[in-house]
């Protein structure tokens, strides 16, 4: 009998269970339910709907207590651990909930004052914001770029837990995301900062994200910039003395604080600066003791940067345009929204990659328009994240203007742009 | 400029300030020295033995400095007081044989002081941490007027730390004086925009006290934060306005709405909390409260995971009420295990503070 049992489950797919299944639960902004109620709600819910493919997201609910208090109940980065959609048994993987609200209110500014003026050094936002809510989603990588993030900061947890001696194995708790402009490397930060502070939730009240100025730490004094260096990280200091708190700093194109100091030996560079790299470079190994700050650095001139800070940075990801596959789901993700909104009406229904694959690319009238799509997906390599996605409104501007078209439109109007971009393109080069 | 308001701004003529400050009470007629309102309160009775004895030993010099405060609460030097001893300072006058009607004007005797007694943090510890003001009202006080008490803090906390550039009633009044002329009079671009701001704050602030009004009409709310600068986990500075010691009445056993008001501001003028601290460039106000969590309020937006900052600049407030009340008559009040079901709730509009 057990035998015939094995042989079924065999010949049924492949059931996936044991995973960690993070289930987000977004309770609504006027609601003030009682985390564990909502909690026993969920887990209700899902109890009911056993066997998931992929994420799902539920914005409705049968039962009234979940209406009233609940946005909504997402089961999120099931792709993350798993390579390809498949069934995942809701009762046997573990589930973990995390429950939370947006802060709506938008960045309040920090100020660094200077002989009576007061510089924006840094905007602060108080996580989980309504701005970033579902930046992570959004956000396209075809290797394993999030999930290796992810994993970073939960091994960093787990070591600052354990209280692993940090002379002997030593980490920073920086992470520099490199490469070429527009692949949504500031976005990742403040997607990752949103993320992590809803997933460690248990233990974290709440998350700040710091995001520095870089330039507005220069003085105009000579030999106060790097003062004012210290001065920002004297404010973060305070922000993570809050053990409540998970703090991260973003620093955006930190190339600017930490420009390599061997190019002063040429005597281009004023010496001020050399003091900022310094002491940006001290703040860094002060903070790292402590167990609840991430610093989230970008930068597109990786060569510029100092290699002390290089060096500090324990992850090093390099982040380049989306390939074939990932600007195919940029603008399925776009023609979705349209689709939404009803500027493409009536509403049509598209293939994913991975669905044309199972069909092997056949022409039918069901993926005719994703085959199409597929070409311009094709033709768009080389574009950058931040190009693909205004791309669709481009296409509309300029080739479209009335509001309400049909996909078959649409796509024709979208390959216009893409042709337009590339054309664009090569006449900039040609004037350089 | 006389030298006693030096640091002060030079239209706030120092004997106007208390009432300039409150034109909620400028219908009762009274003066500094004006004899007391029909409506006033029995006098309380007088404090206890012990009490009266640790006031009387420090009466010769603190009997000196209130009426040196009394006569122009806003000449003390500019050092910070300590509610301790302000509360020494005013209990030492009630056992004095001051006039009755100065009587009314100052806190009574509160008994805080002798339980408190035991651990009082000392003197320099209050002041830079976490200074107190602690009010004592002689009976229960309804709700309406702990709503009151809110809006009337907000509005002096956002006037005296230069979030407005007039009280708020003499702001309301321009403007509304304004709008009736505007159509008559073209005013420049930017007079236009200054005053477009203007109305804008205050038809914000206007809100957040109507929203204020409704929120103690739905639940009994034992603590309220106005919290500026920064953001809500990390203000620059925060006024709290503890309703914990609040004993809740109804209308006709309570004490009146505006003798409370009278009490709380003097105590806030005694202690002086505003006059050594810098001027602050315009920025956000945010107001927070708590309330029941199934009170069921729209407008104001859950914080459950809120928690009041410990950093920072703080005034606490303290409202409490003492004296003969009978407690049977009044309503059930709240015991203190239920306070977990009070959680914190944000108004969804920060008011952006503007100078002229």
């Amino acid at each position: 009998m057990d035998e015939v049992a094995g042989e079924l489950k065999q010949a049924l797919p492949n059931v996936c269970d044991n995973i960690q299944v993070h289930v987000e639960v977004l309770q609504k902004s006027n609601s003030a339910a009682k985390k564990e109620d909502i909690r026993m709600s969920v887990l209700k819910l899902l109890n009911r709907h056993n066997i998931v493919f992929g994420d799902y997201k539920w914005t409705e609910f049968d039962d009234g207590f979940l209406n009233n208090n609940v946005q909504s109940v997402s089961i999120v980065d099931t792709d993350l651990k798993l390579k390809d959609r498949q069934p995942i048994d809701l009762s046997k993987g573990s589930l973990s909930l995390h429950i939370f609200h947006l802060n709506e209110e938008g960045p309040s500014s920090e100020n660094v004052e200077e002989e009576n003026e007061d510089i924006i050094a840094a905007s602060h936002w108080v996580l989980p914001a309504a701005e970033f809510h579902g930046l992570w989603e959004s956000l396209i990588y075809e290797t394993e770029v999030k999930s290796h993030l992810l994993d970073y900061v939960t091994t960093t947890l787990l070591f600052s837990d354990k209280n692993v001696d940090s002379n002997l194995i030593s980490w920073n708790r920086v992470v520099l995301l490199h490469g070429p402009p527009g692949t949504g490397k500031t976005s990742l930060c403040k997607a990752l900062a949103q993320k992590l502070t809803i997933r460690l939730s248990y233990r974290y009240r709440y998350g700040q994200l710091i995001e520095i100025n870089s330039h507005s730490l220069f003085s105009k004094w000579f030999s106060e910039s790097g003062k004012l260096v210290t001065k920002m990280f004297q404010k973060i200091q305070e922000l993570i003395d809050d053990k409540d708190a998970l703090v991260f700093v973003l620093i955006d194109e930190v190339e600017s604080l930490t420009a390599a100091r061997s190019a002063f030996k040429a005597g281009t560079e004023p010496s001020d600066a050399i003091r900022v790299v310094n002491a940006v470079l001290t703040q860094i190994d002060q903070i790292k003791r402590y167990p609840n700050v991430v610093i989230l650095t970008t930068s597109n001139i990786t060569e510029k940067i100092d290699m002390a800070f290089v060096d500090r940075a324990d992850i090093k990801q390099y982040i380049g345009p989306p390939s074939t596959a990932a600007i195919f789901r940029i603008y399925l993700s776009c023609l979705e929204e349209l689709m939404k909104c009803q500027i493409i009406y009536p509403r049509q229904q598209l293939l994913t990659l991975r669905e044309l694959e199972m069909i092997g690319f056949v022409e039918n009238n069901v993926s005719r328009l994703s085959l199409v799509l597929r070409e311009i997906s094709r033709r768009s390599e080389g574009l950058s994240g931040r190009v693909l996605r205004k791309l669709p409104f481009l296409a509309h501007a300029l080739y479209i203007q009335s509001p309400s078209v049909t996909m078959t439109t649409f796509l024709q109007a979208l390959s216009l742009a893409v042709d337009k971009q590339f054309e664009e393109r090569s006449k900039l080069a040609d004037c350089v | 400029m006389p030298p006693q308001c030096g640091g002060r701004k030079p239209h706030l003529a120092p004997q106007q300030q208390p009432f300039r400050l409150l034109p909620a009470l400028l219908t009762k007629p009274h003066t500094g020295n004006a004899g007391p309102p029909a409506d006033r309160p029995p006098e309380p009775e007088p404090a206890t033995p012990r009490r009266t004895r640790r006031m009387r030993r420090r009466k010769p010099r603190r009997g000196r400095a209130l009426r040196h405060s009394h006569a122009a609460p806003r000449q003390r030097p500019f050092e910070f007081q300590t509610a301790t001893e302000q509360q020494m300072a005013s209990a030492g006058s009630a056992a004095s044989p001051v006039s009755p009607a100065s009587s009314l004007l100052l806190p009574r005797a509160p008994p805080g002081v002798k339980r408190r007694g035991r651990m009082r943090p000392r003197r320099s510890e209050l002041a830079v941490a976490c200074p107190l003001v602690s009010v004592v009202f002689p009976g229960a006080v309804t709700r309406e007027s702990c709503c009151l008490f809110a809006c009337e803090l907000l509005k002096h906390v956002m006037h005296q730390r230069h979030q407005l550039p007039l009280p708020y009633e003499q702001l309301a009044y321009f403007c509304r004086r304004a709008a009736k002329d505007g159509d008559v009079i073209k005013k420049s671009a930017s007079m236009d925009l200054a005053s477009k701001k203007c109305q804008q704050v205050l038809m914000e602030l206007e809100g957040v006290l109507q929203h204020l009004e409704v929120m103690f009409r739905l639940t009994l709310v034992p603590r309220v934060l106005i919290l500026l600068g920064g953001n809500v986990m990390r203000p620059k500075e925060l006024y709290e306005l503890n309703l914990e010691g609040i004993l809740e009445g109804s209308a006709e056993e309570s004490l009146k709405t505006a003798s409370c008001v009278r009490k709380l501001f003097h105590s806030l003028f005694v202690a002086d909390v505003f006059s050594e601290l810098k001027a602050l460039p315009a920025m956000g106000t945010v107001v927070m409260l708590q309330g029941h969590r199934s009170c069921g309020v729209d407008w104001f937006r859950p914080k459950l995971n809120y928690k009041v900052p410990t950093r920072g600049r703080k005034l606490v407030v303290n409202l409490s009420c003492d004296g003969d009340i009978n407690m049977s008559t009044l309503p059930a009040q709240h015991v203190t295990s239920d306070w977990e079901d009070y959680v914190w709730f944000q108004a969804p509009v920060t008011l952006k503070g503007f100078h002229e």
